[in-house]
């Protein structure tokens, strides 16, 4: 695909978008947002840029190994922050009892895990979209033979 | 109105079983009209039970929800009561849809992936 306005207007418009989707994964706890809807802004702008430079090139920028390493990577740091609040003396999963540090509210980096689990569901929901992106899109191509 | 639920899925499973070992026909054809009308049956049962529109009992208007919305700053340091949910007082719900996601990638991988190596 060699559109010029899709190429020239997605080149401005990427970097603001994923601007907006690291404000929603690292201010979910302060404001509306949060690790779904942030993962799910960052995985729209790299699949935008897949969508109008090409597959190849986008693979270059992001590779399908590194997209996988982060899927697994943000599953397994959920469970290790889970599994932090068993060391410290809480149960599975738990803030303020294990000793998190809370912070003063209002402040970037309070309210203990919520602010860890969320950088962890912001990755895991962006690769597991651009997984899934990559995945689908080079079944159409090797069924149609025209890969872009 | 007093039909306990597990007779009701008792008696769709029999009828599963039987039409599942039925041959293709008209009795088939039946037995599915049967089996889609038992189904909403149950459905529609089970609406019946549910609590009126607007109803002060309903399950929704206890004292949990006060509860999140009082202690979300004192208890998790959070402004937003929708994340201090979700990622403090039910992250372990949280990590059943984190594994939700994990095995949908897990089965696109398994399914597509093999078939590219095989195509490609």
């Amino acid at each position: 695909m060699e559109d010029l306005v899709a190429r020239s207007v997605c080149r401005l418009i990427v970097p603001f978008i994923q601007l907006y989707g690291a404000y929603l994964v690292f201010y979910g706890h302060l404001s509306p947002g949060g690790g779904f809807a942030g993962g799910a802004v960052v995985a729209a702008s790299i699949v935008l840029y897949a969508l109008s430079f090409g597959r190849e090139t986008a693979e270059k920028r992001i590779a399908p190994g590194i997209s996988h390493l982060l899927e697994s990577g943000g599953g397994l740091w959920y469970l290790l922050v889970g599994l932090v609040g068993i060391m410290l003396g809480g149960s599975f999963l738990t803030n303020k009892a294990a000793g998190f540090y809370l912070g003063i509210p209002g402040h970037l980096f309070s309210s203990g895990m919520i602010f860890l689990l969320a950088l962890g569901l912001g990755l895991k929901v962006a690769s597991t979209m651009v997984t899934l992106f990559y995945n689908l899109s080079t079944e159409v191509n090797d069924e149609h033979g025209n890969g872009t | 109105m007093e039909i306990n639920p597990l007779v009701i899925v008792a008696i769709l499973l029999i009828v599963a079983y039987t039409f599942f070992y039925t041959p293709v026909g008209q009795l088939r054809n039946l037995l599915i009209v049967f089996v889609l009308f038992m189904i909403g049956a149950t459905l529609v049962l089970a609406v019946s039970e549910m609590p009126l529109f607007g109803s002060v009992e309903t399950p929704a208007y206890n004292e949990v929800a006060r509860h999140y919305l009082d202690g979300t700053v004192p208890e998790t340091g959070a402004l937003n009561a929708v994340a201090a949910i979700i990622t403090d007082y039910r992250a372990f719900d949280t990590l059943g849809e984190a594994t939700v996601l994990f095995t949908a990638v897990a089965a696109a991988l398994a399914s597509m992936g093999a078939q590219r190596e095989k195509g490609a």
